[in-house]
């Protein structure tokens, strides 16, 4: 769930919109610098966001009853790092925004902050630091993309109670603003993680090479060459 | 209706609407100005005005169905009246208009959250009515061609097009997937439900490379250097339209000032 247009009371979206830019600028200047040394990662990059895209328009099964949708965003910094996925998010955000009214334009700015910056980043570092103390790639995936869905409803929440403040202070603001999304939020967080694991088992299991190819961190150069696979699940 | 069957209808409206050929600049220009006068005020009367004028201009000058209009706004608005009843009930300081002995605790309702709660669904509703005349008037590619008049980065733009192509294409290969899977009773537990969850998404992923492989190989067929170049068949923006959609922004601030003080509750 991200924040919904107008929802943020006015400092507060132009506040985020201050502190997203500057990153997202960051992240933009590494895809074009990345774009311009391989011109053909351009196609794989976008195919990734509407990949993003099409995983947030699914429902999530969750055990509350409620039914939540995957981010995505923590498994795709896992496959393509944190700047490049802050990037693609924009975009993502905007479509997002504008068809389905997830979103806006005026909290765009909140809303990349929570899901394009914070959650990947420190799913990220989560999942660097299980590749380097070499566990089983799997505890790492679900940790990193549990705590990566977790981090952007703290944030979300923090975001909230900043803007709106109750009787004693921000924090028991936020503090209720996490309450409310700890019921739901917990289990379809474990429920993501949970189901990043599945996908990272499958995808070893069937694709192993581009799993390789992308060194699961390493972005790949598409080849020309065609991999003749079976289609898989239709 | 499903999901993609409603961005097919967005799309349609986009391309068919009474104001498709008005140039993009225009409605941008007024869709975005009175987005950002709405989502700043914390009164009443704008967002109220504010919604009014866009939902004239959508239903009478664009000649937008008004089923699709308004089924639009049916999500959204169950979303907010949740967090406007949760906003009203626990938020807020100062004067309460109502205490509740709880056995535990003192439960009290504040007068300022209330009226904090109005103003938020009164804004977001607001909001969302220009958000909706952009969308249902302004075609995606109008609008990308757009953000490359105002130097928008050429890799976002490019991006964004690409994206926005392939959302349709991988939407309806993933509805044929779950379709498949539902008649295969996927949904026969939770474990289940998530396991065949996790194959859609996997082989959605393993379309996706593929897809951007094949995607790359066409490209190159066509002499792709790294930079897609296409025709912008581009209406400049009438003088008079843009004059008066700056007086309506005018009149909105002055209406602004003029019911600053009056109270919600």
């Amino acid at each position: 769930m991200h924040i919904m247009e107008g929802f943020l009371p006015s400092p507060w979206w132009q506040i985020w919109w201050i502190i997203s830019l500057p990153i997202v600028a960051y992240g933009v200047y590494k895809v074009a610098k990345l774009t311009k040394k391989m011109p053909e990662i351009k196609p794989l990059l976008a195919l990734v966001g509407a990949f993003v895209f099409v995983i947030s328009a699914l429902k999530l099964p969750s055990v509350t009853g409620s039914s939540s949708h995957p981010t995505g965003t923590g498994f795709s910094a896992i496959l393509f790092g944190p700047a490049i996925t802050s990037a693609i998010s924009v975009i993502v955000l905007v479509f997002q925004a504008l068809l389905l009214a997830h979103g806006g334009i005026t909290t765009l700015g909140a809303n990349i902050f929570s899901m394009g910056i914070v959650g990947p980043a420190i799913g990220f570092a989560i999942w660097w630091v299980f590749k380097k103390t070499r566990v089983n790639p799997s505890v790492g995936v679900f940790v990193a993309v549990a705590v990566a869905d977790l981090m952007t409803y703290i944030t979300t929440a923090f975001q909230l109670g900043l803007a709106f403040p109750t009787e004693g202070s921000v924090f028991t603001s936020f503090a209720t603003f996490f309450g409310i999304y700890a019921i739901t939020q917990i289990p379809i967080a474990i429920a993501e993680g949970f189901l990043a694991v599945l996908i990272f088992n499958f995808l070893s299991k069937y694709k192993g090479s581009i799993l390789q190819k992308l060194g699961v961190l390493k972005i790949p150069t598409a080849n020309t060459e065609r991999k003749v696979e079976p289609q898989n699940a239709v | 209706m499903s999901h993609s069957e409603t961005y097919a209808e967005i799309d349609r409206s986009a391309y068919t609407n009474a104001l498709a050929k008005c140039s993009p600049i225009t409605k941008t220009f007024f869709a975005l100005s009175a987005l950002i006068i709405c989502a700043s005020v914390s009164t009443i009367i704008v967002p109220v005005v504010i919604f009014i004028t866009c939902t004239i201009l959508v239903l009478s000058l664009a000649k937008v169905k008004a089923c699709l209009y308004f089924n639009l706004f049916v999500y959204p608005t169950y979303m907010l009246v949740l967090s406007c009843i949760f906003l009203a009930l626990f938020f807020g300081s100062g004067t309460t208009i109502a205490e509740i002995q709880l056995p535990w605790f003192t439960w009290s309702i504040f007068k300022n959250g209330l009226s904090m709660s109005i103003t938020t669904f009164l804004r977001v509703e607001g909001a969302l009515s220009c958000l909706f005349f952009l969308v249902l008037t302004t075609s995606i590619t109008d609008l990308c061609v757009l953000l490359r008049r105002v130097h928008v980065p050429q890799v976002m733009v490019e991006m964004s097009m690409m994206i926005y192509r392939y959302i349709f294409l991988f939407l309806e290969i993933s509805e044929q997937m779950s379709l498949a899977q539902k008649l295969r009773l996927r949904r026969s537990g939770w474990l289940s439900s998530i396991r065949s969850l996790a194959l859609l998404i996997g082989s959605l992923f393993i379309r996706t490379l593929d897809q951007g492989e094949r995607t790359l190989v066409a490209m190159n067929a066509r002499g792709y250097d790294g930079e897609i170049r296409i025709l912008e068949d581009f209406v400049s923006p009438r003088k008079l339209v843009l004059l008066g959609i700056v007086l309506f922004d005018v009149l909105l601030i002055i209406l602004l000032f003029l019911t600053l003080n009056i109270g919600v509750v």
